[in-house]
């Protein structure tokens, strides 16, 4: 794949989100439905590698890379990962004024919301992946509810997870 | 006698290895290491005052990408200019990133192995929980309340729709979903 495009197709989905996973169903459309470049196991296994070490959540655009482009690939993800945080120097000179501004403040929130829409039609395809029978259906309830109503670090949560499919491979 | 504690002086040596440190090998996501560096910075050091923390954690929350990666920007930024915040987004990432590559890299190697896939099975599983819980985290403060419950069903709900069932590309959803935030005001809760 053209490094060029790889690292614009990944900076839009990283411009246009607002946390580390909002860029999800940006790259979902961009690598798996549209260019069919990855699919929806590879992209589920970016997720996993970019969350089970420490640093950023956003850390799996990096792992989209090189899974499209090798290791010059993984160079333009992290590029495409880091440049739109330095938005933000320009940011605290303009918007640091006008951020209490009502109308400005549902600008973000219809944002959010909508970012949430996307990331929960990109969940439906990648969670139906990671299905595999009552055992995979447990693990994530269960992580989900471990992650939304705990404070349990999700190292330590990925290294359970890790440690139950071995065990289930023991009991079969 | 009036105590005076003299405190180190900001270099972009050390603001590095900081960030290098405590960004590397904190576990648990941005909040665990925004705390962290608050704690270095803000409260050991004295390179930057709570309320410059707070800012920078603020406008973070609403620059595109990912908020940890804006938030060290805007403080290396604070502490010691553009340098700064180049050398703090570096040291925070780099490193992470290398791993992530090669962490994919052992997964690639491991597709015949049955016991490496049982448990990679397991860490995929709990990702997809991870982010049913990505989602709820970006909705909860948004719900309560009739008005805000409706524009959560109409802009959230009718995002997914679009996405899902009329295979609408993301940035259309975007750009509408922000237009009717812009125009339909929130006057309910901050």
């Amino acid at each position: 794949m053209n490094l060029l495009l790889l690292y614009l197709l990944l900076l839009k989905a990283s411009v246009t989100s607002f946390s580390g996973l909002g860029s999800l169903p940006m790259v979902r459309n961009d690598f798996v439905v549209e260019r069919r470049v990855l699919t929806d196991h590879q992209l589920n296994m970016a997720v996993v590698a970019g969350r089970t070490g420490p640093g950023p959540n956003g850390l799996y655009l990096v792992c989209v890379a090189y899974a499209a482009g090798g290791f010059p690939g993984a160079v333009m993800g992290f590029l495409a990962l880091i440049t739109p945080a330095f938005l933000v120097i320009p940011l605290m000179r303009w918007l640091g004024k006008r951020a209490d501004i009502p109308r400005v403040r549902s600008a973000i929130r219809g944002l959010l919301l909508a970012s949430a829409g996307l990331l929960l039609s990109s969940s439906v395809p990648l969670t139906l992946d990671a299905f595999t029978g009552v055992f995979s259906a447990v693990l994530m309830t269960a992580s989900f509810a471990v992650l939304t109503f705990t404070r349990i670090d999700s190292a330590w949560l990925m290294l359970g997870a890790a440690a139950t499919g071995l065990a289930t491979l023991m009991f079969h | 006698m009036t105590k005076i504690r003299l405190y180190e002086k900001p270099s972009l040596k050390k603001l590095t290895e900081i960030f290098f440190r405590i960004g590397n090998t904190t576990f648990g996501g941005g909040y665990v290491t925004i705390g962290m560096l608050g704690r270095e910075l803000v409260d050991t050091r004295h390179w930057i005052s709570s309320e410059k923390f707070d800012l920078a954690f603020a406008l973070a929350r609403v620059t595109p990408g990912t908020n940890i990666i804006a938030f060290c920007a805007a403080v290396g930024a604070l502490i010691f200019g553009l340098a700064g915040a180049v050398a703090a987004v570096v040291a925070l990432t780099a490193p992470s990133a290398v791993l992530a590559v090669l962490i994919v890299r052992g997964f690639e190697s491991w597709q015949g192995n049955r016991i490496a896939m049982a448990a990679i099975a397991g860490t995929v599983a709990a990702v997809a929980g991870m982010m049913w819980s990505t989602i709820w985290t970006i909705l909860r403060p948004h719900v309560g309340g009739l008005t805000r419950n409706l524009q959560v069903v109409l802009i959230a709900g009718g995002g997914f729709l679009a996405s899902w069932k009329f295979h609408v590309t993301p940035l259309p959803i975007i750009a509408v979903g922000t237009l009717i935030g812009f125009l339909w005001k929130d006057e309910g809760r901050p």
